[in-house]
């Protein structure tokens, strides 16, 4: 693709075929032209105001995509981002509406949909197979198995539109951004019933937030200018309305700018309305580094002045580049400065076909007659219209301005829950019963809107080619063969057929299908309704939706430390913590040097990510033996017990050891990603009891770390006066003590199996405590141990982790934790449900197991007996000091038995193993309590 | 869902920054039937309009409450503490 400028810009010059246009390029003077961006890596000259659909039709492109079905060509139709006819790929972002999209200097704009381009289609050949894609033809064919194995292919690749880039470092490219606001008066819509309605509010004191989906506020006025009465929109601007301002468009924009109680938000569509009074805008580019922002406005009041659109007339090939609504082309006329034809014809009954041809011929346009609908046989051409058929005969063009029947933009209405029906008497769609807080004015309402002309297609025409959904290439044809077939209701004739669900959301052909609907049905539109309007009610991109690319992280007091020695990182919930010390290609090597330090010398390990409260107050026994399945209220000063969370259904919620350090105060740690939940948990229970308890979580306050191996001892008491004597610090004790004079909380307890002390301290101090015990260790050849090392040690002892080894079914009494639950105590919670899985037959039961050869399944890996799934394993490691495959699993109860032989398959080889009843390591807890 | 919730300590949050708790039930006394345990645990009056629910105020000041909620419309008529609760 050539990122090259064109050497000379090709004034006036009427170009065709392979060169991509049909239409004339209007020269952009060398005075004017102010930036170039690339069409499918050409260079096109556009003025500031352009946006990338006026540019490309000033330079005399008029086929702007292809199709969904058909590929057909479409050309510009609204101009107003309210059709799909011109979505393109823009800086690698798919179905931009080209319309809505200003343009910025060296932008890249490629077509989408079409192959090789959007003149020459190959895939257009599926116009030809029409008679094999009948409305809903994927119910009804490709219905063999085999069939549809052929066809598949076939049709991913022919569905969608647009092309995602794939590529993961493309997302830094679209940044997004997300952003709350509060206002008392939100008014949608910046015409002048909106400027209005926010001045006015402003006036009473309200803070104002005025949003527009164009660059510039003022609506119709900007393109009718101060001529009125000169579009379809006529009719709400024919006399100003009562209390309306007189005023010119200039005055009422600078009214509004320099009122200090609003704010403009410009190129901001808003997609919803959501419960709670809340808007959500996408405000497009709001600056330079940001290409979506969605605001979150939260509202007392909401004034929806979204106006009206105008919306095409059924006639045979209305969907041919050159057929362009009134609105469309006045626009292009009046914001962009380009002329839409030469020679037009336009199509309408009203005042308003009258007006637009004046409006064109003072631009010069030669309109050579104005047709009423119904008198419109067809649009005569291939790729572009050359000529209309009329019943009279054919009028030479190309151009057909089409004015259609107006339409209320009143999705936000019915999103609000406000009743938006058909008026008989007018023969329009209008809004009523708004609720409280949000009201309605101007063209959205339906009061100023010309009565709908409805349907009048010529009996002359095909059917097949008069196009009702532009979006998804719906004919009328389809349509009465959908509701022949039975889908009679507007809502399943929209399943079936899909109009309404392009990416028009609607706009373009929900009333003609209403229409269609109640006329084929014999009923009247007022019993044929409407769709339910959802949002969005305008496309936007998902990744807006999403918001900005934030991960939160959070580090150890440790971090430097650890990166400096040089480990594998491990994302634990948003913790960073050391996998194991060493490169990525030697993990084996490095987790087997680590397990042999701690179990033959000593080991030390960053605890720091692990939840830590403090529950202080006279009750805070009573409590913890409410909520902990074990009794704590007894526990005495100086020790620590291990204790397990259970919700009422006795379900394992987390554990942790509990420590009582003074008679009124515990200290409590819970699993890494638990801790908060854990905290919320207590505090539900101490809610409203009247209990004196409370509880703070110190786990970012409070570092900590492991030391454990034979040579714990050795090295913790060169570092602290405490003696660490098994008579003076037992198994399951606390003590606080000064650690490398730091004050810290010392409990002798023993994860991963060995003599060790886990030691809690201020976090501030992280490194130096850290270091001395690495120095303190030295002797030993004392290493630090990372999470994998600590799995694999902990699994020879058959410590259940929770959320790993148990799941949201998992009970103490199948989990092999039978002796955690209390269940003597008067009451805890989960206390009913645990007695029940006491008294019943376990389902299934967590068991140890050794593999009977040197294969190592994965995690989760299934469990079989008898040709059916029996289980799944939870943890699997090497054991070094087993030489063996071990871990834990799930089996169904008749398996549990120690020696029981279980089955698997690892790489589709059955794989056998053993059921161990004992610990693998120590299992009478010597080397624990040494 | 993107309604208000007034909360005592804080005034009127969006219901995002809140964690929903349930029906506020009320927990059977220590050796009631299974029935009445299973009920407690599983079963929900799910009322239509005015229900009284707990809610925890995760992104503000991290307290549990209790909201009266239209489960119609989502408004939250009444908010208060449970020591405060009548």
């Amino acid at each position: 693709m050539s990122r090259k400028m064109d050497s000379a810009p090709r004034h006036g010059v009427s170009f065709r075929g392979n060169d991509g246009s049909s239409g004339t390029a209007t020269p952009v003077s060398n005075e004017q032209a102010r930036v170039a961006f690339y069409f499918n890596g050409r260079s096109i000259e556009a003025l500031p105001q352009d946006t990338v659909a006026s540019a490309l039709y000033r330079s005399g492109r008029r086929t702007f995509s292809r199709s969904f079905k058909y590929h057909r060509p479409r050309g510009l139709l609204c101009v107003s981002g309210r059709c799909p006819n011109c979505l393109m790929n823009v800086d690698g972002t798919p179905n931009v509406r080209a319309c809505m999209q200003p343009v910025q200097d060296g932008m890249q704009v490629i077509h989408q949909n079409a192959s090789p381009s959007l003149e020459t289609d190959f895939m257009a050949i599926a116009e030809k197979f029409s008679w094999a894609m009948p409305v809903g033809f994927y119910y009804k064919t490709f219905t063999h198995p085999w069939m549809w194995h052929l066809a598949e292919p076939f049709i991913r690749r022919a569905a969608g539109l647009g092309k995602i880039d794939n590529d993961p470092n493309a997302v830094t490219d679209h940044p997004y951004e997300h952003v709350f606001l509060y206002t008392t008066t939100a008014v949608v819509g910046g015409g002048p019933y909106g400027i209005r309605a926010a001045l006015e509010a402003a006036e009473q004191g309200e803070q104002v937030v005025l949003i527009d989906d164009q660059p510039a506020l003022g609506g119709y006025l900007r393109y009718t200018g101060s001529v009125k009465n000169t579009s379809g929109t006529a009719s709400h601007s024919d006399t100003p309305a009562e209390g309306e301002p007189t005023e010119g468009l200039d005055a009422l924009v600078k009214r509004v700018n320099e009122h200090p109680n609003i704010t403009v938000f410009t190129n901001a569509t808003c997609f919803g309305l959501y419960e709670g009074r809340l808007l959500g805008i996408a405000h497009k580019n709001p600056d330079s580094s940001v290409a979506q922002r969605v605001t979150q406005l939260r509202t007392e009041r909401i004034v929806v002045a979204t106006g009206a659109y105008e919306v095409p007339v059924l006639f045979e090939n209305n969907d041919l580049p050159g057929v362009m609504l009134s609105t469309g082309a006045l626009r292009l006329l009046g914001l962009h400065g380009v002329t839409p034809g030469e020679r037009a014809v336009v199509v309408g009954s009203t005042e308003a076909a009258t007006s637009a041809a004046n409006e064109l011929e003072s631009a010069g346009v030669e309109v050579t007659g104005v047709v009423p609908p119904d008198q419109v046989v067809k649009a005569v051409g291939r790729k572009h219209v050359t000529a209309l058929q009329t019943a009279e005969g054919q009028l030479a063009c190309d151009l057909v301005v089409v004015c259609g029947d107006w339409v209320p933009d009143a999705g936000l209405v019915a999103q609000a829950g406000g009743t938006v029906a058909w008026n008989e008497k007018r023969s329009v769609f209008a809004t009523s019963d708004l609720p409280e807080g949000v009201s309605a004015v101007g063209a959205v309402t339906g009061e100023s809107l010309p009565p709908a002309v409805g349907l009048s297609t010529s009996s002359a025409a095909n059917s097949k080619k008069v196009f009702v959904c532009p979006c998804e290439d719906v004919s009328l044809h389809d349509l009465k063969t959908a509701i022949t077939e039975g889908f009679d209701h507007i809502e399943t004739l929209k399943r079936y057929t899909t109009t309404t669900m392009g990416p028009c959301q609607g706009k373009m052909c929900q009333q003609a299908a209403i229409s269609i609907c109640a006329e084929q049905t014999g009923q009247t539109i007022q019993e044929t309704g409407r769709t339910t309007s959802r949002p969005p009610t305008s496309p936007i991109p998902l990744g807006a939706l999403a918001g900005p690319h934030l991960h939160p992280v959070k580090r150890t007091p440790m971090h430097a430390k650890h990166d400096e020695i040089g480990c594998v990182w491990m994302d634990m919930g948003e913790w960073k913590r050391p996998l194991y010390y060493g490169t990525p290609d030697s993990k084996r090597e490095s987790v087997e040097q680590e397990y042999w330090a701690v179990r033959q010398r000593v080991g030390l390990i960053d605890l720091s990510t692990l939840g830590k409260l403090d529950v202080v107050g006279s009750d805070a026994g009573k409590l913890l033996d409410k909520v902990y399945t074990n009794r704590f209220s007894d526990l005495r000063v100086g020790r620590a017990r291990y204790g397990v969370i259970c919700d009422e259904a006795g379900i394992i919620l987390d554990d942790g050891t509990v420590s009582r350090v003074a008679e009124d105060r515990y200290f409590i740690t819970t699993t890494t990603g638990n801790i908060e939940f854990v905290q919320e948990w207590l505090e539900w229970w101490l809610a409203g009891t009247g209990m004196c308890v409370h509880i703070t979580n110190v786990t970012g306050g409070m570092a900590a770390v492991n030391v454990a191996g034979p040579k714990a001892r050795d090295t913790l008491a060169k570092l602290t006066d405490r003696d660490l004597s098994n008579k003076r610090f037992g198994y399951m004790r606390c003590r606080q003590a000064e650690v490398a004079g730091v004050p810290s909380l010392m409990l002798r307890i023993g994860f991963v199996g060995e003599t060790g002390w886990e030691i809690h301290f201020p976090a501030e101090y992280g490194e130096h405590v850290w270091d001395a015990i690495l120095e303190a260790g030295a002797e030993f050849d004392i290493r630090p141990f990372g999470v994998e090392t600590q799995r694999v040690l902990r699994l020879e002892k058959k410590h259940v982790i929770v959320s790993v080894d148990t799941d949201a079914t998992s009970n103490p009494i199948e989990s092999d934790l039978a002796w955690v639950a209390k269940l003597d105590k008067d009451d805890f919670i989960g206390k009913a449900a645990i007695s029940r899985a006491k008294d019943r037959a376990p389902r299934e039961k967590l068991v140890g197991f050794t593999m009977d050869e040197d294969v190592l399944p994965p995690d989760g890996c299934v469990i079989i007996a008898d040709g059916q799934p029996a289980g799944r394993i939870t943890s699997v490691r090497f054991s070094p000091v087993n030489e063996r495959i071990i871990g834990l699993a799930w089996v169904s109860a008749g398996l549990a038995v120690a020696g029981q032989t279980i089955e698997m398959r690892v790489d589709g080889r059955p794989v056998t193993a053993k059921i161990a009843d004992e610990p693998f390591y120590d299992p009478a807890q010597a080397r624990l309590r040494q | 869902m993107s309604f208000l919730i007034p909360c005592p300590n804080c005034g009127k949050r969006s219901a995002y920054e809140f964690r929903f708790g349930g029906e506020v039930k009320t927990r059977p006394e220590a050796g009631s039937s299974n029935e009445e345990w299973l009920g407690y645990s599983y079963a929900a009056a799910n009322r239509n309009h005015s229900q009284k629910e707990w809610w925890f105020h995760t992104y503000g000041c991290r307290q549990w409450l209790f909201a009266v909620r239209d489960t119609m419309t989502n408004e939250v008529t009444e908010t208060s503490l449970p020591e405060e609760a009548p």
